[in-house]
């Protein structure tokens, strides 16, 4: 166990002055550990990052279905894009060219093979998230307790809105998670221990978020005094960028309420200054110009086409000139306009229309780095890299 | 819209939301076959669930002199072989006599038994 501090009325006033403005720690700098403070609920301690899941018996169903996720990945996928495939063939139709959704459904619809695999994957992640639901919603008083206890807490601040109005683009039960991002209370804590399963067990340390912190782009002066991560969700990559920046004033905001407290809540553990509020990435509420870096991470996929051009628009209000805009999603690297092969076609719509990812065909519709050069910025396609890209599209807002 | 299903006078800072219809995906052909194939993952999880906590167990009790190897080279007795061997077969007849259905029947067949 680690060491116990009691963090009540110290909380930090965050101004927008900061001393060391040119300081970011190393990517290899060794991550903060989960600490403990007054009114923190951890029954089964923490491992490095991670509070480890409340019950042993959650942590090993959560172990065996990730483990269930990577498994049908690896062995299933290959012989149901065969199957896949062969099936096109028997209907008289090329695989190789460029089928349209509605010639493909009747071939392969019920094919127990492929149904097979994707049920292997959506059953799995019901299961997950039936689970975690349970739990929280079982034992919701000692939940609200710690998240009422961190509320208040340092070194960074939450900035609650309950008044705000929700848009309905927003409302939807994303990765069929109870709820969404915005519909349970504990939002938050089913995210963090949910998505593991589709991160194949690359969550509880951050090793993604920390790597992406590793490689954001910077202006070229040098100055970060202030980084804002849109659509934060719980926090992971704001958390990772005030770590690599520590002088730095870093902000995450997220439409989802009960996202960003467990975002600042998990920060006030980790003894992380970074700051949240609920809000959305296309209204902030930041002056104009007031930061360095705008930075977001898997945002623009759950977005409508609209709202991706105005949140665009909104980093670049936000930014002062010579700022650097670096989104990163699916396709802000390599690959964006590649055709996909009908395999993938047809994985795309199954990821859309039963993993509940809405605007994923939205956001595919957009011409992201033109939208970019339409509000303003001086747009390198093939920026630093980040993610799964060896290149990433930057924008740097002109002086 | 729905709303969550926890119920509580705490603030939770959620709203409504929309809700998916993925409870009613069929992917295998017949929903019987989605559902069966959802409760085996569910059961491998609870399964695995055990098999990881006796881990635990057989670790604990290894930091108390009792080992992996101790456990192995256990011997039981001709009473508790008997006793095991019985509860072995309540539950491969439990869980497998199920296979061994042979349904012919439709949801509209007529009764065949005399004291219909």
């Amino acid at each position: 166990m680690l060491d116990r501090r009691t963090l009540f009325g110290a909380t930090a006033a965050v101004g927008s002055f900061v001393g060391g403005l040119f300081a970011s720690k190393s990517a290899s700098a060794k991550p903060a550990p989960m600490s403990k403070f007054e009114g923190d609920v951890e029954p089964r301690g923490t491992n490095q990052r991670l509070e480890r899941l409340p019950r042993l018996d959650l942590e090993s169903y959560d172990d065996m279905l990730t483990g269930l996720r990577i498994w049908s990945t690896r062995a299933g996928n290959r012989p149901a894009m065969n199957r896949f495939n062969t099936l096109l063939e028997q209907a008289g139709l090329d695989p190789q060219a460029d089928l349209e959704l509605e010639q493909i459904f009747p071939a392969v619809e019920d094919d127990t093979l492929i149904g097979t695999v994707a049920r292997l994957r959506t059953s799995g992640q019901q299961l997950m998230w039936r689970a975690l639901e349970r739990h929280y919603h079982e034992n919701a008083d000692i939940y609200f307790d710690e998240m009422e206890a961190a509320d208040e807490m340092g070194p960074g601040k939450l900035e609650l809105n309950p008044d705000m109005e929700i848009p309905e683009y927003t409302k939807y039960e994303i990765h069929i998670q109870p709820g969404g991002y915005v519909g349970d209370a504990f939002a938050g804590h089913m995210y963090h221990y949910g998505t593991n399963n589709f991160y194949r067990a690359e969550n509880y340390q951050d090793e993604i978020h920390r790597n992406l912190a590793s490689q954001m782009a910077t202006p070229k002066d040098g100055k970060v005094m202030r980084i804002l991560d849109m659509g934060c969700g719980t926090g992971q990559l704001t958390a990772a960028l005030k770590e690599r920046f520590p002088d730095a004033e870093v902000w995450g905001v997220d439409i989802g309420g009960p996202m960003v407290r467990y975002a600042h809540m998990r920060c006030v553990d980790l003894e992380i200054g970074a700051n949240f509020r609920q809000a959305l990435a296309e209204e902030t509420g930041f002056e104009d110009g007031y930061f360095d870096i705008v930075t977001s991470y898997i945002l623009h996929h759950e977005v409508t086409a609209q709202k991706t051009k105005e949140i665009i628009a909104e980093a670049h209000r936000v930014l002062r000139p010579g700022g650097v805009y670096f989104p990163i999603d699916f396709e802000t690297g390599v690959g964006r306009g590649r055709r996909r092969n009908n395999w993938g076609k047809f994985g795309s719509w199954r990821d859309h229309r039963w993993n509940e990812e809405v605007w994923r065909p939205d956001y595919s519709s957009v011409d992201f780095n033109g939208e970019m050069r339409n509000v303003g910025f001086e747009v390198v396609d093939e920026g630093p890299p980040a993610w799964r890209s060896r290149y990433n599209v930057l924008g740097t807002k002109k002086a | 819209m729905a709303t969550s299903k926890l119920k509580t006078d705490r603030p939770t800072y959620a709203s409504d939301f929309i809700p998916s219809d993925v409870e009613r995906a069929v992917f295998l052909g017949n929903p019987v076959l989605d559902n069966m194939m959802t409760s085996l993952i569910a059961l491998g999880a609870e399964v695995w669930s055990n098999r990881r906590r006796m881990k635990v167990l057989e670790a604990l009790l290894a930091d108390k002199g009792v080992t992996t190897e101790m456990i192995e080279q256990y011997m039981p007795t001709a009473e508790q072989e008997a006793e095991w061997q019985k509860d072995r077969d309540r539950f491969i007849d439990l869980t497998y006599s199920p296979l061994l259905r042979e349904g012919d029947l439709p949801v509209s067949a007529a009764f065949t038994r005399d004291n219909k």
